[in-house]
Parts: structure tokens; sequence; C-alpha cells
């Protein structure tokens, strides 16, 4: 059984690296190293400006904490033929587990340890907790994780809930008034309180999985669920077969296609038109982004970063709205169409360049709002229509046509 | 409307998956495009609707190759595929009027044909729905009316019988002799020989990637020398001729 679990680990970690790899190309460190500064920069600024507690200080640090600690599931890497083929061997899974929990415990190990780092200077200023305080609530957000993995596993074992009610919703409430309670009063007990919780839960698990039955199909469709997540995640910056994401009809928005004419040479506007505002997945990036970058250029009073933040951004969108093109490009039907790839291109360009030009028409209010009707207003502005230009007209046209003339789809 | 198809060599990759294939469906002809798994049928298919490339021989409808007028030879074909292919973020209702656009056709005639095919299919209430709310069938509905509903002269369809429930098998099969009697040619692909041996012309038996006989039912009984066969006695004949 732990060899099944290195084999299959391995395989995971394989496929991780891949989407890892294709997602911290060049263009997304760039963006993530100046998201990074902007928003360290921001926080800095924040920190200046609290002289003394505040009433809500301890308030936010436990709700960031709490927030930070639900991150992270157990990993069991099932898959859907296990049901069938591994069906007789249920009784030997305690041990493939086991390898499947300490697995899933580093990557939140880490998350918490460096949230929790990252909250303590405002803790320390904000919310007057003592050093030894925070370092004992991060302990015990460690803890309480460990917690929330034992209470996963019993979950796939049907021993989740107590009677209906969700064993980890309690233990979630739990766990949310010892935090209070702890930096209220004092630091230890939120520590000791979740070992005690760990140590139980540790003995409850040992018990369950040497007798208790194991629930494959709850079990396998809660990990496809975690999986479809991750994927879900790593498809925001890259293309992952098998993620199909979620279209709404948005019957209110058609009249955006009205200006749209039913003719021969509209036929790709018509279908990418409709495409990216009921595809929750282009949508989403585009609503994402654009809400991200104004609230930050809203905050940022440097010139130079808010350049950066605006040439980024917009170029961030355009750039990801690439695998929708080639998405419609995989229809085998559209292939059929007595219509020539250059007529696919500019429609493509043409829908681009209105989400762009809504985005950059969007982001001149914080412009105005931060740097007045000054020369530096103007030179963000000009630079943001010169991303527009440079990606619909020189960038994007040469990349779609070298896409369609490869034929790789 | 003709099809020719002369000594078509070609495959996926390096794979020759069809040898000096050769065939011909003439005007006003539906011809049944039979073989095993594997044999060649949706190979065929997708070199004469040009998803894939020929490495020997021609395809030519009305004379033309898709190489001289990729337009007007595109024009010509309908094509329903096995698997239903939509765009999941289109209704039936602009499934429709994308196809009208792309194959630019006249609008209010073409929806006339469309509004019939949909009522026969019992879809016309369905115009609102996306691909995501239909059951396979309906799907597979989907993609009959829009192919049939264009002005193409050659219909070609992959499986047509797998999928649709037996009212729709009896309503495609009463579209193709419409079509038929207006002049256009149809070619299907099939594994329900039951159904086919009573509805084509004319019947290509493929094996191993090449045409094994061609005919019509009586000229395929006289090549097996097996007069009183069905169609599945013939097919099966063939399939262990090289066992």
């Amino acid at each position: 059984m732990t060899g099944l679990w290195k084999e299959r680990l391995r395989r995971h970690q394989l496929g991780q690296f891949k989407y890892l790899r294709l997602i911290f190309n060049d263009t997304f460190v760039l963006a993530f190293i100046v998201l990074l500064g902007a928003l360290g920069f921001w926080y800095s600024n924040l920190l200046d400006t609290i002289h003394s507690e505040l009433w809500f200080g301890k308030i936010i640090v436990v709700l960031i904490l709490f927030v930070t600690v639900q991150s992270g599931h157990l990993a069991t890497l099932l898959e859907d033929p296990d049901s069938t083929f591994l069906l007789v061997r249920e009784k030997q899974f305690y041990q493939y587990f086991k390898s499947a929990e300490n697995y899933s415990r580093a990557i939140p190990i880490v998350l918490l340890i460096v949230v929790s780092g990252v909250v303590s200077p405002f803790a320390f200023q904000a919310g007057s907790i003592p050093v030894f305080d925070m370092s004992m609530l991060a302990l015990s957000t460690i803890f309480f994780k460990m917690n929330l993995l034992d209470v996963e596993l019993l979950g796939i074992y049907n021993k989740g809930s107590i009677s209906g009610v969700s064993l980890k919703l309690l233990l979630n409430i739990v766990y949310l008034i010892v935090m209070f309670i702890s930096v209220y009063t004092s630091g230890i007990i939120a520590p000791i309180v979740t070992l005690i919780g760990w140590i139980y839960f540790a003995l409850q698990n040992k018990k369950q999985c040497e007798s208790g039955q194991l629930q494959w199909q709850k079990a396998i469709s809660d990990e496809d669920q975690r999986m479809f997540r991750v994927k879900r995640f790593y498809n925001l910056f890259t293309d992952v077969p098998g993620v199909t994401s979620k279209i709404k009809r948005r019957k209110w928005l058609d009249w955006l296609f009205s200006s749209i004419k039913l003719e021969s040479k509209n036929t790709y506007t018509y279908l990418f038109a409709r495409g990216v505002v009921r595809n929750n997945e282009y949508l989403g990036l585009f609503l994402r982004l654009t809400i991200l970058q104004i609230i930050l250029m809203s905050f940022i009073d440097n010139f130079y970063i808010s350049l950066i933040v605006e040439v980024l951004f917009i170029y961030l969108v355009g750039f990801q709205l690439k695998p929708y093109f080639k998405e419609v490009m995989q229809n085998l039907m559209q292939r059929l169409y007595p219509v020539g790839g250059k007529d696919k291109i500019a429609s493509f360009t043409k829908i681009s360049n209105v989400m762009l030009l809504i985005q950059w028409v969007v982001s001149i209010f914080p412009i105005i709002y931060k740097f007045g009707f000054s020369i530096n207003s103007v030179i963000i502005i000009i630079a943001g229509l010169a991303v527009i230009l440079f990606l619909n007209y020189i960038y994007m046209p040469r990349q779609l046509k070298k896409y369609l003339d490869n034929g790789e789809f | 409307m003709t099809l020719e198809i002369k000594e078509l060599t070609g495959g996926y990759g390096q794979v020759s998956v069809l040898k000096k294939e050769s065939f011909k469906v003439e005007d006003g002809q539906v011809v049944g495009l039979i073989g095993l798994n594997g044999a060649g049928k949706s190979t065929t298919i997708k070199h004469i609707i040009g998803l894939l490339t020929p490495r020997g021989g021609q395809i030519l409808i009305d004379g033309m190759s898709l190489n001289q007028d990729v337009e007007g030879y595109r024009k010509k074909i309908a094509y329903v595929p096995e698997m239903p292919i939509l765009y999941p973020e289109l209704t039936l209702k602009e499934h429709i009027d994308l196809t009208i656009m792309a194959y630019g056709l006249d609008h209010d005639k073409t929806w006339e044909n469309a509004n019939r095919l949909l009522k026969t299919f019992r879809l016309d209430n369905k115009l609102e729905w996306f691909p995501q709310n239909f059951s396979k069938g309906m799907k597979q509905k989907v993609m009959i009316v829009c192919a049939f509903m264009t002005d193409a002269r050659l219909f070609i369809i992959d499986e047509p019988f797998t999928g649709l429930d037996p009212l729709a098998v009896n309503d495609l099969l009463n579209i193709v002799e419409e079509k038929k009697n207006a002049g256009c040619s149809v070619l299907m692909s099939t594994h329900i020989l039951a159904t086919v041996q009573d509805h084509a012309d004319k019947f290509i038996l493929l094996n191993h990637g090449q045409v094994r006989a061609d005919g019509t039912l009586d000229e395929l009984k006289a090549k097996f020398d097996m007069q009183d066969a069905n169609l599945d006695d013939i097919y099966i004949k063939m399939s262990h001729e090289d066992l």
C-alpha cells in the first residue's frame, strides 16, 4: 500500500510540477514580484499609520489566521477506478491514508507559518498581542490544521458528523471561540486545547481506519472535487485539459450583442462575444484583474509603480484571453466553416479590443484620483493605450496566426 | 452532386489507415459506408470533409477538390459527426444563427427549414437551452438540424443511428429520403445494417482501409455468392475472410 501511495504521489507531483512550471513563466514572475512589492509597500505604509492599539486589531488577526487555517485539504489521490480494482484491499488502506495525511500536512504548515509571520507586525502594533502569545496562536493554527485533516479522514469513513451536524463545522466554531479567549486572556490556551484535540482525533482515526467502512464513492468524489479546485486555480494561468468552466446564460446582458449584425463576416464576433460574457472563466478573469488593478492603483502614490501596474494588468488580461481563442479553435465543426483564418483573428481582435478598452477607461479614474490632471496621469494613460495597440495589432495576430498555421489543434 | 474518391491513401500521422481506396457517390444516391471498427470509415469521412489531408489520391466533389476552392467545396458539404460537437456558450437558437452566418445562408429561408426540422425532432420548445442541458441524443438532433437546414448538396453522416430514439431514427430516414428526392447525395457510415439495408441505394464495404466490395444489395449477393443473404450475413462473411 505504501508502494501504491509512493507511485501515486510521484505521478501527482510530476503533474503539479508541469503546471507550476507553466504558471511561473517570465510574465507571471514579473507580475508576481510587482504585486508583492506593491502589497508590501502598502502594508508598510499602513503599519506606519498605526500608533496605538486598535479596538478591532485582535479580531482581524484572529480572523486572518482562521481563514488561512481553512486552506488545504486531505489529498488522498484516489482515482475513479480504485472503487472497482482496489475494493478488496480496503482494510489495508490505513497505511495509505496515513501517508496521504502526512503529505497533506506540508503545504498548510508552510502557509500558516508564512501568514503568521506576515500578520505578526500588525498583531504587535494594532492588536497589542505579545510576541509569546502570537507564537502560541500560530502554533495552535498548525495543531488545529492537524485536527481538521484527521476529521476529513474520518469523513471518508462516514464518521465526519455527530447526529447530522458536520464535525468540521463544530470544530471550527469551537476553535474560533478558543482563539478569541486565547488572545484576550492567555496565549497558552489555544495550543493546549488544539493539541488535545489532535491526539484525540488521531486515536479515533486509527480505530476507524482499521474497523470502519470506507465510503469509496464519497472519498473519490471528494478527491475529484479537490483536484478540480486545484486545476481550476492552475487554469487561471494556463490551459488545463479537463477543466471546463461554468457557463451562465446571463440573458440580461444580451443587449451587449445587439450591435453584432447577423452577417457572414461577423460569424466569429458573434461567437466570441457570447463566449467571453457567458463563460465564467473569461468574464471572471477580466473582472478579477480589473478590480484588483483599480484597488491597487487607488492606493499607490508612486508614479513608476502605478505605471507598471497599468501596463501589466492590461497586458495580463489581453494575454490570458488567448486560451479562449484556442478553445474555440478546438471545436471541430467551426473548422469546416467556409470562413478564413484572417476573419477569425480579426473577430478576436475586435472582442479583445472592446474588453481591454473598457479596462483602460475604468483605470483612468484611479489615475486621475491619485495624480490629478498632470503630465504623470497622461503618461500612464497613454502607456495603457500603447499596450492595447501592441497586444491586439502586433503581438496577438502573429501568435494566433502561428497557431492556426501550425494546425496544432 | 457527385463525390469521387480516387485511390485515396491517408491516415493519422505516419500510420496509413486507408490504402488506395476508391469509390463513387452519384447524384441523388444514398450510400452506406460499412466496415468493422477500425476499417477506416471515420478516417474516410475526415478526409472528405477536409480535416485530414490525403497522402495520395484525390477527393472530388462535382469534379472540384478542396484545394481548388476551399470555401466553395465546404459549402457543398454538411456533416453530422458521430459525437455531437456544440459550443457550450451558445443556445440552440444561436447555434442555428451561427451556422447561417458561417455558411452565408439566407436567414429567413433557412430558419423556415430549421423550424420544420426542430418541430420534427421535438426541439422547437428548447430554443433557449444550452448544450449542457441536452442529452446525448438531443445534441445529435441539434447537429442533424444544423446540417440538414443548409443548402449543402452532399450530406455526410457518421453513425447516425446510435443514440437516437426509434422515432428520431425514423424521422432522420424521412429527411434523408427528402434530400435524395431533391437530388442531393448522402453518405452514411453505420453498424446498424438492418436499418441501412432498407434505406440505402448502394453499399461500400470497407476492410483494412480498402474497398472490399461495393454495389447494391443484389450486386453484393452476387459477388459473395450468397443469394438469400441479407447485409448482416454478407458483412459477417467478409469479416471472416481474413481470419
